[in-house]
């Protein structure tokens, strides 16, 4: 009997922590490589090289000639490029929201400019926009023969060509999402519409929007996370600090100027101003989304 | 009847005017694509056409007659419609040197003698054709840039090294999620979701000096660990969804039959979720292969592919045709195993319930 | 073949949630046992006890004289079908119902064998080589079924096998499930919460409420003799109906009395009635126990509210108040809606119920 209950609790306590081992790795690695690391710049952020609590670090960065623009210029194109490309692809995606022959292809066509490593991305547009690139070669053809020099521009013009490649990059995806979105919803709900008298426009605000609009949340703010971080495209097309961007000045930093004593700390700063900004987006999004909300769909 | 031909005809109209919409958006979101792959195929000469040819040639014409010092080369231009005089020598070594990388069409020099032998008798000038090299972009960018193809190899180090660590730990946590209520769940959703929204710059940063500590930088194994952070996070949410699709109750089922907990998952949820864990190995994949930022600050002589083509861009001013190549090499894998977990990179990005 | 014993089983998920309170129960060799009840009742909490698959939280589980209650699900010798089949996607037939077998080590051979006999009974010998993706829900249900006999266990637990059936089909699974259990003879345990499949299947039928057991018993007694307004209410369709009733005494007799009946109940009922002199009672009568009568010998008259017709025969509804009566009428003549209707009640099946403890009384 003894035996037995040893043997019981045993088996209680083994099926009982199963779970826990489980997820033990996933804790440790986190512990480990994120909570670690994050914590760690918090922490350097406010020492000096002696190991002095300071604001000397952060007080450098806001004094960077590059900050100002560096945020100015991220702002700019978090902004334009989201709403640009959240009211293209919606209105896109209306137009394109039935089953076609060949949408399956289609909608793998859309997805490809997001699927692609940003260094390709850089490596197409970097030979389309140059003098002699394949876009002047293409307006070529269709009879504009004077060539556009693209890079050569103001500031304006330069943010205006990332905001246009971000959304030839972008808008097909949300694109899909949206019509992913549109397609869950039911047919009945926007027929009931019709029926009791609503036209396409009143329909679609009434009951479409509406009803997409957790789709819209998600993905607007996972845009606008990724939009925040563009850096590598321009600093392909036009070289470190002729625009520069939060993530860029990390880069600009740690790679371009290493020799100073302070470049780590400048790129610490910089990692930590955009961290901060990201986490309080991702915040943002969890809380749109419910993640705060208990576990809705925990095992009955 | 009557009635019903008009609106049937407004259908024909209607539905065309759809498709060349759709084309029209499809060859607009594929037109950047498209000059990448031309351009990669290109000759150096073609490459510094204006404008550019749409395609690349699969042959050259060549002409050949006598010169000032020696023999005159000439190329057939498609564009102009004629032949351009591209080099006016009488080294021959110097002209299938030109003709070999140049114009990509390559020609032996003992047949660069033949034809100058049907010059001397005569024939004046000598036309012929040489096939093209299509390949000799991606051939001259991994034997020119140095470092391409250990960084190559490198990088599907890092991203198998990825796979494996994301999926054991990420896989196990995403089981622990489908299948058991656990103490710190929801804190546990809650972190795997904001880490894998975390900006990776963030953290590739302090991870200089914690993976210098441990001999890890500048190594593909650092590089992973770090990707795998990001990484560990989309597999516990795909890991998760995948075994919430497949019934408690088929595990059950094979226990009640005489399997262990184990043998159960081993014989009966393992290999119904194989094609999910492949997505998910996928993704794995796709994000260190695709990334560059963590990849430029966490290395140092030891590149990934992704930083050696971004360096050869940043210096491309000179090889566009190159460049190009470069691009596509490391745009391929991405776009392949894209196609193969569309269906997942769809529920990711609407709305996201793990 | 066995019996199965459950001794004050008590299942507790979390603090407080109690899903199975002191379960005790004995199941007899051969024997086919239905817990029935409505969803939540914790029926196949109990039944998942048995399986091994949800852990006991106390008490005992005996298969025969083995106490199983520690021991995984698959050293029980027990063999279940699930809800929804669970049959594995990516087996054939064939490997589906050879799986235990396999794992048991049988020679090759001997599980060619088995396998082709359980298929054979239960009809799907011909799909030995497909996979489920290509058969039908029912077919799926078969192998199921083939894979729970193949095991030759000694106790066969269904969940709510039939479940997931279209109507039709159901029903000719019942009966085909009842001929596999005669020809098998395994004891067996189902779980469902179709009263009227419990009825027609059943050696003995188990009622659940909340955990815990209100009546066990042959599908008459539960019919006839429900022990509490839940199994009177539960059991059969349309469903009991239910009066108010005071309780008079006049002259040593009693008399059952409200704004719509007053009548005197047969002597077998008196008896009972004797302590509840000036209480408040619960009268339950089945519908087909309300006969239609000419005036005189009435308990009860009141309009038709609707008649449904039902082929065979029809029900007819009245209102009392708040309240409808049903009563089940022979087909002809039709009665229409305003016609009054005269009632009165068979009186050999009435049931009493404390409305207190809702139990019934005079048992």
């Amino acid at each position: 009997m003894a035996v037995a209950i040893g043997n019981k609790s045993f088996r209680n306590v083994w099926s009982k922590a199963i779970p826990y081992l489980l997820i033990l790795p996933v804790v440790v690695y986190y512990a480990l490589f994120w909570v670690r690391p994050v914590l760690k710049t918090v922490f350097e952020s406010f020492r000096d090289t002696a190991g002095q609590f300071t604001l000397q670090n952060y007080a450098m960065v806001f004094s960077d000639p590059d900050f100002i623009p560096a945020v100015r210029n991220t702002a700019i194109i978090v902004v334009f490029s989201v709403t640009l490309e959240f009211l293209a692809a919606l209105f896109l995606a209306i137009l394109i929201n039935r089953k076609f022959v060949g949408s399956s292809f289609f909608l793998f066509v859309a997805m490809v400019p997001m699927a692609l490593p940003a260094v390709a991305v850089g490596a197409m547009w970097l030979t389309g926009l140059t003098a002699h690139g394949w876009l002047n070669s293409l307006l070529f053809y269709l009879g504009v023969s004077k060539k556009i020099y693209w890079l050569a521009g103001s500031e304006w013009a330069l943010l205006a060509i990332i905001i246009i490649i971000d959304a030839w990059q972008v808008i097909p995806s949300v694109m899909i999402i949206l019509l992913a979105g549109l397609q869950n919803i039911p047919v009945e709900a926007e027929e009931a519409g019709y029926v009791f008298g609503g036209n396409f426009i009143t329909v679609l605000r009434k009951i479409t929007i509406p009803m997409l609009q957790s789709t819209i949340q998600t993905a607007v703010i996972l845009r606008l996370i990724s939009a925040i971080q563009i850096w590598l495209i321009m600093v392909l097309l036009m070289g470190f600090n002729r625009l520069p961007v939060l993530v860029e000045r990390i880069v600009y930093y740690h790679e371009e100027v290493p020799g100073l004593d302070i470049s780590f700390q400048m790129a610490s700063g910089y990692t930590i101003i955009v961290s901060v900004i990201v986490s309080i987006a991702a915040l943002l999004y969890l809380k749109v989304s419910g993640a705060f909300g208990g576990n809705q769909e925990a095992r009955q | 009847m009557i009635k019903k031909k008009p609106t049937s005809l407004a259908k024909i109209i209607k539905s065309t005017i759809f498709y060349l919409f759709v084309t029209t958006l499809g060859v607009g979101i594929l037109l950047p694509a498209f000059f990448l792959v031309s351009l990669s195929f290109l000759s150096t000469r073609e490459a510094y056409q204006f404008p550019l040819p749409l395609l690349p040639a699969l042959s050259a014409k060549y002409s050949l007659t006598f010169g000032d010092r020696g023999y005159l080369l000439s190329v057939y231009d498609d564009f102009d419609d004629e032949y351009q005089t591209v080099l006016d020598t009488a080294e021959l070594e110097k002209m299938s040197v030109y003709m070999r990388s140049q114009i990509g069409a390559p020609y032996d020099i003992p047949d660069i003698e033949d034809r100058i032998a049907e010059l001397e008798s005569g024939t004046d000038p000598v036309y012929f054709k040489a096939r093209k090299n299509l390949l000799l972009n991606y051939d001259l960018f991994f034997k020119v840039t140095r470092d391409a193809v250990p960084a190559l190899i490198r990088s599907l180090q890092i991203a198998g090294m990825t796979i494996v660590i994301s999926l054991s730990i990420g896989g196990m946590a995403g089981y622990a999620f489908a299948r058991y209520v656990f103490i710190g769940r929801d804190a546990l959703k809650f972190s795997v979701l904001f880490v894998r929204m975390f900006p990776g710059v963030a953290i590739a940063l302090p991870m200089v000096i914690i993976l210098a500590n441990m001999g890890f930088y500048d190594q593909p194994i650092g590089l992973s660990l770090v990707y795998s952070v990001g990484s560990i996070a989309l597999t516990v949410w795909i890991t998760a969804s995948i075994f919430m699709g497949i019934p408690e109750s088929l595990e059950e089922a094979a226990q009640v039959f005489g399997a262990t907990k184990f043998q159960a998952f081993l014989k009966i949820t393992f290999p119904l979720a194989l094609p999910g864990l492949a997505a998910a190995a996928m993704y794995a994949f796709l994000g260190a292969w695709n990334e560059t930022v963590s990849a430029i600050i966490l290395t140092q002589f030891n590149p990934t592919f992704a930083v050696v083509v971004y360096q050869t861009l940043l210096g491309a001013v000179g090889h566009v045709n190159l460049a190009a190549a470069g691009g596509l090499a490391m745009a391929i894998p991405s776009v392949i195993f894209t196609f193969f977990i569309r269906r997942y990179i769809n529920q990711m990005w609407g709305g996201v319930t793990v | 073949m066995a019996t199965l014993t459950m001794q004050d089983v008590t299942k507790q998920f979390g603090r407080k949630v109690i899903a199975v309170k002191e379960f005790n129960l004995e199941v007899q060799d051969q024997e086919f046992l239905v817990l029935l009840g409505p969803s939540g009742c914790g029926k196949t909490t109990a039944m998942r006890m048995v399986a091994g698959l949800e852990e006991v939280t106390n008490g005992r589980i005996l298969i025969g004289d083995r106490d199983v209650t520690d021991l995984p699900p698959r050293n029980r010798n027990v063999s279940m079908i699930f809800q929804n089949y669970a049959v594995w996607p990516h087996m054939t037939v064939f490997d589906n119902i050879g799986f235990a077998l396999k794992l048991k080590k049988m020679p090759k051979d001997e599980i060619e064998k088995t396998v082709k006999e359980v298929a054979g009974m239960t009809n799907i010998d011909m799909l030995l080589e497909r996979y489920p993706s290509q058969l039908s829900g029912g077919q799926q249900q078969r192998v199921a079924v083939a894979r729970a006999i193949a095991v030759y266990p000694e106790i066969f637990l269904m969940d709510e096998p039939l479940s997931n059936l279209d109507a039709k089909l159901r029903v000719s699974m019942r009966t085909e499930l009842k001929a596999i259990h005669d020809k098998t003879e395994a004891t067996t345990v189902f779980v469902t919460h179709d009263q009227s499949e419990a009825m027609s299947m059943a050696d003995r039928i188990v009622i659940m409420k909340d955990g815990e057991v209100i009546q066990v018993g042959s599908p008459d007694d539960v019919y006839h003799r429900s022990a509490s307004i839940f199994v009177a209410d539960f059991i059969g369709t349309p469903p009991t109906n239910f009066l108010e009733v005071d309780v008079k005494s006049e002259n040593g007799d009693y008399r059952l009395v409200n704004p719509h009946v007053d009548f005197k109940p047969e002597s077998h009922i008196s008896e009972s009635l004797r302590d509840y002199d000036k209480k408040n009672l619960i009268l339950g009568i089945r519908p087909e126990n309300i006969v239609l009568t000419n005036q005189k010998d009435a308990v009860l008259s009141a309009e038709c509210l609707v008649s449904e017709p039902q082929g065979s025969h029809q029900v007819v509804a009245i209102q009392l108040d708040q309240q409808y009566i049903k009563v089940i009428a022979s087909a002809q003549p039709k009665i229409n809606p305003g016609e009054t209707v005269h009632l009165a009640f068979k009186q050999d099946t009435l049931r009493l119920f404390d409305p207190e403890t809702t139990l019934a009384i005079g048992d």
